[in-house]
């Protein structure tokens, strides 16, 4: 079975400050990582080759330095990877990123699962797994937390929303975006790193091997227009703490709220009266 | 378990400048030399105030012509902080002898100058153990994976977990250490050489005592890099160093209001802590070479802090450097790397070497060290004198009246005065 896990190469948005000047972001000096939701697809992927055999290939779309967030997934245990670099890719929307990947995917030729994670952490549209699934005309599940079973080319997946769990089959080649928190990936290992190190097994593809209609791709295939970015400023935090008996910090929380004016004046012991 | 069929001849562990200038001095003598760092890409676990000695490091690198070189400091300050009151001597250098630079991007042109050589460099894998059999390094251990080699190079750092499992050191006595925390301000380049009047390229070095490091010598610390300023404190761990949370100390420096100004309009652009050997004489290991074992930089105690100065990045450079040329001599020579060989040609080597000489000489700052309260005194004694002479009211006292008063009124002794000032001057 060829696995396809799908990584975003994104600033760590945890060391990203914003300026509260201009409201951007503030990049400078932030290194990059690979998105950590991606880590859980990557984690799966490697469980499912562990149960079922195959190969695991990690893609991405993304500058030149992102061959170490490849590396780092090698050094967990995947198989190879394709780096998709090219200047033409810049300034893509995830209309544009999923074309590129997709059509990448359908170079390789062979692959049965596509393993996306559930969002990135910097801009969190949770769109890519989606629309290359539809690019590639094939079915596609979000929120798996596990894969109960592959057989006779069909996946049955278990995935879980806030209240209910479902399970799903679907015909492979399939997609699944895996939910985030709901594996444990692996850390990276000495004998793999060194792989990764010494026989370099990621390649990079431009659009001189892909051949994309350069309309389609980077800044020119995107439809998306980012008109305003705002933000909202830190509301300095009371800290207040009450200890006691649950009912009286209920009514002690109640009271808060309602000098506070976030909720309409009832007084606190009438409110208990229901329960 | 699982074994790796790649045979190096050398694993250095860590990827500091003491692991880097090894990696870089095998790999450039044909070594096949694999360097394993636990960090994120290079440098990424290490902090040192800003400064370093280049003529070391030239020895293991030849030129540093393109070394990332923020500023050549060129003032160097030394100051008494007691409350609002400060006294600040400076010295400016006519030569280039120091540079200031992050360490990160010191340490990745390093690891260019290494790969370029030859050395392998592969990060985010810890290294959980050193592997000995029949009383002989053989290998590493790491998360269940195994790398042999034929001599193994400890660069591990200040924070020596291998070598406490080797039993060549003890865990560290909170007296030993010290943390260092430290802040970068982003500030640019024309406001740093307005207000520390500087001409372009020149940086400054400034060591600060007294109440702004809670009277621990060298304790407070700021450089000027290209567009930043790097300032911190370094505190004793021993009871009572540490009596706040180690970044309020770095705030409360920031915030002083003798210092403030000089980074008004700056921005926070890091902030890091990192423990630093203090009594580096007593995290000596007991040995720095087993049978196909070395240790160097940080981890064999290689840090110098004389109360003017804090020195470690260009020691830990020689001493790979160093470490590098006993593994090449004693393969030619002797084709051994047995623990006889290696103490002779690294250990004593090191042990002769001025580095080394110069940290056991410097015993003044233990000194005053252990006796914390000598300096806050002595602080208060000669900003007293200081104010009697400048802070004038109707009457202008004389040098001996002021010092007479102010002798008085900190309590302290003409006698103890002239013997703590010999007894000072005899072991600095």
């Amino acid at each position: 079975m060829h696995i396809v896990v799908g990584v975003k190469w994104v600033p760590n948005t945890q060391a990203v400050r914003f300026d509260p000047h201009t409201g951007t972001l503030i990049r400078e000096g932030v290194p990059s990582i690979v998105n950590p939701h991606d880590l859980h697809a990557v984690e799966l992927a490697l469980k499912l080759r562990e149960r079922y055999g195959g190969r695991v290939t990690a893609v991405t779309m993304a500058p030149p330095g992102a061959v170490k967030g490849l590396e780092h997934i090698i050094g967990m245990g995947v198989d190879d990877a394709v780096l998709l670099s090219d200047r033409k890719y810049a300034g893509a929307d995830t209309l544009a990123t999923s074309y590129v990947i997709a059509s990448a995917i359908k170079r390789m030729g062979d692959v049965d699962l596509i393993v996306f994670g559930q969002e990135t952490i910097d801009s969190s549209t949770a769109h890519v797994p989606a629309q290359v699934a539809s690019w590639l005309e094939a079915p596609y599940i979000y929120y798996v937390e596990e894969v109960e079973a592959i057989e006779d080319n069909r996946i049955r997946v278990r995935r879980r929303l806030e209240d209910l769990v479902e399970w799903y089959e679907l015909e492979m080649p399939a997609v699944i975006a895996v939910l985030m928190h709901s594996q444990k990936p692996r850390p990276v290992r000495l004998i793999h790193k060194l792989r990764a190190v010494l026989e370099k097994p990621v390649e990079t593809w431009s659009n001189e091997i892909l051949r994309l209609d350069e309309r389609c791709v980077g800044l020119k295939g995107s439809p998306t227009v980012v008109t305003k970015i705002t933000w909202m400023p830190e509301v300095p935090r009371k800290q207040k703490i009450f200890k006691g008996e649950p009912k009286e910090a209920v009514n002690w929380l109640i009271r808060r709220l309602e000098e506070e004016k976030i909720l309409p004046t009832c007084g606190a012991d009438k409110c208990g009266e229901g329960d | 378990m699982q074994g790796l069929n790649r045979r190096f001849e050398v694993i250095v562990v860590g990827a500091g400048p003491a692991g880097l200038s090894a990696a870089y001095i095998l790999a450039k003598k044909g070594f096949h030399v694999v360097l394993l760092e636990r960090g994120r890409g290079v440098g990424s676990k290490q902090v040192f105030g800003g400064r370093v000695y280049s003529s070391l490091l030239e020895r293991v690198f030849g030129s540093l012509g393109d070394a990332p070189i923020h500023r050549w400091v060129r003032r160097e300050r030394l100051s008494i902080i007691n409350g609002e009151r400060m006294l600040t001597v400076e010295y400016i250098s006519g030569g280039k002898y120091s540079f200031t630079t992050y360490l990160g991007q010191l340490a990745s042109w390093m690891a260019g100058k290494a790969v370029e050589a030859g050395a392998i460099i592969v990060d985010e894998v810890r290294v959980d153990r050193i592997l000995v059999e029949d009383n002989s390094v053989v290998g590493v251990e790491s998360g269940g994976d195994t790398l042999k080699a034929d001599v193994v190079v400890d660069a591990e750092g200040a924070n020596r977990l291998l070598l406490e499992e080797l039993g060549l050191v003890e865990k560290p006595r909170p007296s030993d250490m010290a943390l260092g925390v430290k802040e970068v301000i982003k500030l640019g380049e024309e406001k740093i050489d307005e207000r520390f009047g500087l001409r372009s390229g020149e940086g400054a070095a400034w060591i600060l005592a007294g109440s702004v490091s809670a009277y621990t010598p060298g304790g407070g610390f700021i450089y000027t890099n290209k567009d930043s300023v790097s300032i911190g404190v370094v505190v004793s761990l021993e009871s009572g160093g540490l009596v706040e949370e180690p970044y309020r100390l770095v705030e409360s420096m920031r915030l002083n209001p003798l210092l403030k100004d000089i980074w008004r309009e700056g921005d926070i652009i890091e902030y890091s802590a990192h423990l630093v050997p203090e009594r580096s004489v007593r995290l000596i290991p007991s040995k720095l070479a087993l049978n196909n074992f070395l240790v160097v930089g940080d981890a064999a105690g290689l840090l110098l802090n004389t109360g003017y100065t804090i020195r470690g990045v260009d020691y830990a450079a020689y001493s790979g450097y160093l470490a590098a040329n006993a593994i090449v001599e004693a393969e030619e020579k002797y084709g051994s790397y047995s623990e006889e060989v290696l103490r002779r040609l690294y250990e004593e080597r090191l042990k002769r070497s001025m580095v080394f000489r110069d940290i056991a000489r410097h015993k003044a700052v233990e000194m005053i060290w252990e006796n914390p309260t000598m300096i806050k005194q002595y602080a208060a004694l000669l900003l007293d004198t200081l104010g009697g002479l400048y802070e004038l009211g109707e009457s202008t006292p004389s040098l001996r009246e002021t010092f007479k008063n102010a002798r008085r009124k900190n309590k302290v002794s003409l006698i103890r005065v002239m013997a703590d000032l010999v007894h000072g001057v005899m072991k600095a």
